[in-house]
């Protein structure tokens, strides 16, 4: 435990020490905020529009509410394993006396508590700047839902990262580029972070839902906001461990697989 | 003349260059090319979602919301066409490989702007450029309002070149390149809405300061026939002064220039 | 005689924002720069003549390349003038740059992912080069260089020696009339080093270019340059033929003796220092001044057979010039 205490420390540590790309990162993702919150102000310029069920206070709170659950999940210095193995520095990694898994794993953890704490900052500034209605959820068991499917979205993401880290494994010269494919653009748009999946056609959200995209930012809101509770709350809950569990398999036999493929070929 | 051809045989062989070199990486570029194709079909199918809810978006109609989406593109993907090889200024810089640039007999600025045209955007774009045809034309402008589209497109392009060659020139002064073309996009895709949409302060510095909304939604505006003749002259300025002023930056920062010690 | 570069007085300061560390010192570099000159080049004149080759050397930092880099344009004169086959270079008019070249050793003009040869074309592109006038070079530089098994692999695949080889190629094409190299053996295994030293030496001669040359390698100094001129801490404190530098550097000479007989070698440390003793023979080193005396004084006190005089090695000359010890000895 000590160790991966010090792991977090010397992540957060390093985080700073890059601390221009950290800055960048987070006005990035201010921007986009400001795309989304002022998109979605024009739409319910109306005070008294309901659309696809969200009124002005609801949709709102659901942009804010992306800064925040954003920072908690899809903050992950794990897409830099595929850099680790294309560089070969992973052999490094596997002689120490450490789990790969749990060390990267606390790395995401400091990247997200570092995150949030900008995120919080950030949200307190828009707030004043924007003063949008907003939605405070007082219903404990909903909370107790979100923080749950949080939980889960985070060990969702972070073995979608690590099988997508694998792909250099094979392929050296395509890390870069399958992380752009799948974390900046498939995981951007389906999970939710740009705008409510339930704003889509029945169909589409019906075999959106079968896959695990939604629960990793679209869920967790929506069960803040109340929008899905009692048996709807429990089936995404189930659907999410399933893919917690499934993922978490897939990822380990891709893994496993990948790193004799990579020892096979002597790099 | 002879120096236009003589720069466009320059420019039609880095530019092969650089088609070959992406070539030869068929599997990344297959890669990006779905990314690319992915995130326009992504946003353009939220909008259209958002439209079927809303029929207007700040007055516009869907169709007309819809060509505001398009004209963000055409500007968007021609730029990164064209000037692909900024973001590869950095290590330029850093390394000292610029000297070598600099001492060559052609316009070095030329050199680093478009020295590497992305092969990725020579096949998004005429899809784009279809697109932005055939809901144009949905939109039934007059010849008039078409010229001006196409002339205002060709001024967004100039703003947007202009900030291409301030991102360099800052680039040479701090060494700092990647951050701020991050920047210069993030600023850029609030574009892909009309800038009217943004509340004040923010819809002013986006039509004036940092002139997105010149570069894209007037344009489209312009079609629409919706731009006053005022507008149009000081959007022209506007674009006129951004490509000097970047250029004398570029100066500027080119005297600014101690090239990396051996 | 045709001056083809002409220095006067050239000044060059850099001006250099002092970093404090962390983040607060980041910000209040930014608020309250604190500036400092650093003068690169204080005051140098030379001139050289068309077809020279001429060996710049000195100690790291002394201003080798920054004047280099002054004459092919690159950097921007503080004072001073500098005239380069007339023009002045900072102006990097093109009817110049197309007359001029500059090779960095540790810089590359290659494109990476290419092979070696669309540089060329590029390039063939860029200085205007005639057709016909474009075959004949490239082919006589691949000849020279060895190269030809080399011009379609991609460049990151080679090896430093044969990218230096082809950056070289790529550099001469347009057949400028003035050369500047800077390092070009820096990196290099012998076989490489001796390559590109034999290239430059036979170009020099065949199309009596004009090469400006910098090198921490005295072996590039000692067999291109029959001229050097000596940098150091921004001033020219030497600046003449090859072998004068020794007479002016050289502050010990060296005497060998042949012994007849085995003697206490600490009564020869009274003389001069003891470099080297494998009976019968012995090596001492001896200030230049005194070395006269200290011969007389062995033949009279010692059982000496044989002696000479003689000069110290090239080598050590300069080496004691890339320490940044010339300096001291120039100003006695």
């Amino acid at each position: 435990m000590k160790k991966y205490l010090s792991v977090f420390k010397i992540s957060f540590a390093q985080e700073f020490a890059y601390r221009l790309n950290f800055i960048m990162w987070r006005v990035r993702n201010v921007m986009q905020i400001i795309l989304v919150f002022f998109l979605w102000d024009t739409v319910f310029s109306n005070p008294g529009r309901v659309l696809f069920g969200y009124d002005r206070a609801k949709i709102l709170t659901y942009v804010f509410g992306i800064m925040i659950v954003k920072s908690l999940v899809l903050s992950a210095r794990a897409a830099d394993v595929a850099g680790d193995i294309y560089r070969g520095d992973i052999m490094n990694h596997l002689l120490k006396p450490m789990s790969y898994f749990k060390f990267w794993f606390t790395r995401d953890i400091s990247s997200k508590a570092l995150n949030l704490l900008f995120a919080v900052g950030e949200f307190a500034f828009l707030f004043i700047i924007l003063r949008p209605p907003f939605f405070l959820q007082t219903d404990l068991l909903a909370l107790f839902g979100f923080f749950l499917s949080i939980a889960l979205a985070i060990f969702i993401y972070f073995n979608l990262l690590f099988m997508t880290s694998s792909i250099p494994f094979w392929a050296p010269e395509l890390g870069w580029g399958s992380h752009f494919l799948i974390t900046a653009i498939v995981i951007e748009f389906l999970s939710g972070s740009l705008f409510p999946i339930d704003i889509l056609p029945l169909t589409i959200q019906k075999i959106l839902f079968i896959s695990p995209f939604p629960y990793l930012i679209f869920f967790p809101i929506q069960v803040y906001l109340g929008r899905i509770s009692g048996s709807v709350l429990l089936g995404g809950l189930a659907i999410s461990l399933f893919w917690a569990i499934t993922l978490w398999l897939v990822m380990n036999f891709i893994w496993n697989k990948g790193l004799r493929a990579y020892q096979a070929s002597g790099r | 003349m002879k120096k236009i051809l003589r720069y466009l045989n320059i420019w039609w062989i880095m530019s092969r260059n650089s088609f070959s070199i992406f070539l030869s990486l068929k599997l990344s570029f297959l890669i990006f090319l779905t990314g690319k194709i992915l995130r326009f079909i992504f946003f353009i199918s939220f909008l259209f979602f958002i439209l079927q809810g809303t029929k207007t978006l700040a007055g516009y109609t869907s169709n007309q919301a819809i060509f505001f989406f398009l004209t963000f593109n055409l500007v968007d993907v021609m730029a990164q066409f064209l000037f692909r090889e900024a973001y590869r200024f950095r290590p330029l810089v850093v390394s000292g490989d610029f000297d070598l640039i600099l001492v060559k007999p052609v316009n070095a600025l030329f050199r680093v702007l478009m020295g590497g045209a992305d092969v990725l955007d020579l096949i998004t774009i005429p899809p784009i450029i279809f697109a932005v045809y055939y809901v144009g034309r949905l939109l039934s402008p007059t010849t008039a309002h078409t010229v001006l589209f196409l002339l205002l497109i060709i001024n967004g392009l100039l703003i947007a070149t202009a900030f291409h060659i301030a991102v360099l020139a800052l680039g040479i002064i701090t060494l700092e390149v990647d951050h701020t073309i991050m920047i210069y996009r993030d600023i850029t895709n609030l574009g892909r809405f009309p800038v009217d949409i943004y509340k004040q302060p923010l819809q002013g510095i986006l039509t004036y300061l940092i002139p997105v909304g010149i570069m894209v939604t007037l344009p489209a505006k312009a079609l629409m026939g919706l731009v006053t003749p005022w507008g149009i002259v000081s959007s022209f300025v506007l674009g006129i002064v951004a490509i000097i002023l970047s250029l004398r930056f570029w100066s500027f920062a080119l005297t600014k220039y101690s090239s990396a010690s051996s | 005689m045709d001056k083809a570069i002409l220095v006067d007085h050239l000044v060059k300061n850099f001006e250099v924002t002092e970093k404090t560390p962390g983040l607060m010192g980041a910000f209040s570099t930014l608020l309250s720069p604190k500036k400092k000159v650093v003068r690169a080049l204080k005051d140098i004149s030379f001139s050289v003549s068309k077809g020279e080759l001429v060996g710049f050397i000195g100690p790291n930092g002394a201003g080798k390349t920054t004047t280099l880099k002054v004459l092919s344009g690159l950097l921007y004169p503080t004072a001073g003038i500098t005239q380069v086959l007339g023009f002045d270079p900072w102006e990097r008019r093109p009817e110049y740059l197309k007359r001029i070249s500059l090779v960095m050793g540790q810089k590359n003009q290659l494109w990476w992912d290419l092979p070696a040869i669309e540089t060329f074309e590029l390039n063939r592109a860029i200085y205007e080069i005639p057709k016909k006038v474009y075959k004949e070079s490239l082919d006589e530089l691949v000849t020279l260089l060895e190269v030809e098994k080399l011009l379609n692999i991609q460049v990151r695949r080679l090896s430093l020696g044969q990218r230096m080889r082809l950056e070289l190629v790529a550099a001469l094409l347009h057949q400028p009339e003035i050369l500047f190299l800077d390092e070009p053996t820096i990196g290099l295994d012998l076989v490489a080093q001796e390559k590109i030293r034999n290239f430059i030496y036979d170009y020099n001669r065949k199309h009596s270019a004009t090469i400006l040359l910098t090198s921490h390698n005295m072996d590039d100094v000692i067999d291109l340059a029959r001229r050097v001129i000596v940098i150091d801490d921004g001033r020219i404190i030497f600046d003449g033929i090859l072998d004068e530098l020794i007479a002016r550097f050289a502050k010990e000479k060296i005497i060998k003796l042949t012994l007849t007989k085995e003697i206490d070698t600490k009564e020869l440390e009274k003389i001069g220092k003891v470099k080297s003793i494998q009976f019968p023979e012995v090596i001492l080193r001896v200030p230049r001044s005194a070395a006269a005396v200290a011969a007389s004084e062995l033949l009279q006190s010692f059982p000496v057979g044989d002696l000479t005089i003689e000069e110290e090695d090239i080598e050590d000359v300069i080496r004691v010039v890339f320490r940044g010890e010339a300096k001291k000895l120039s100003r006695k």
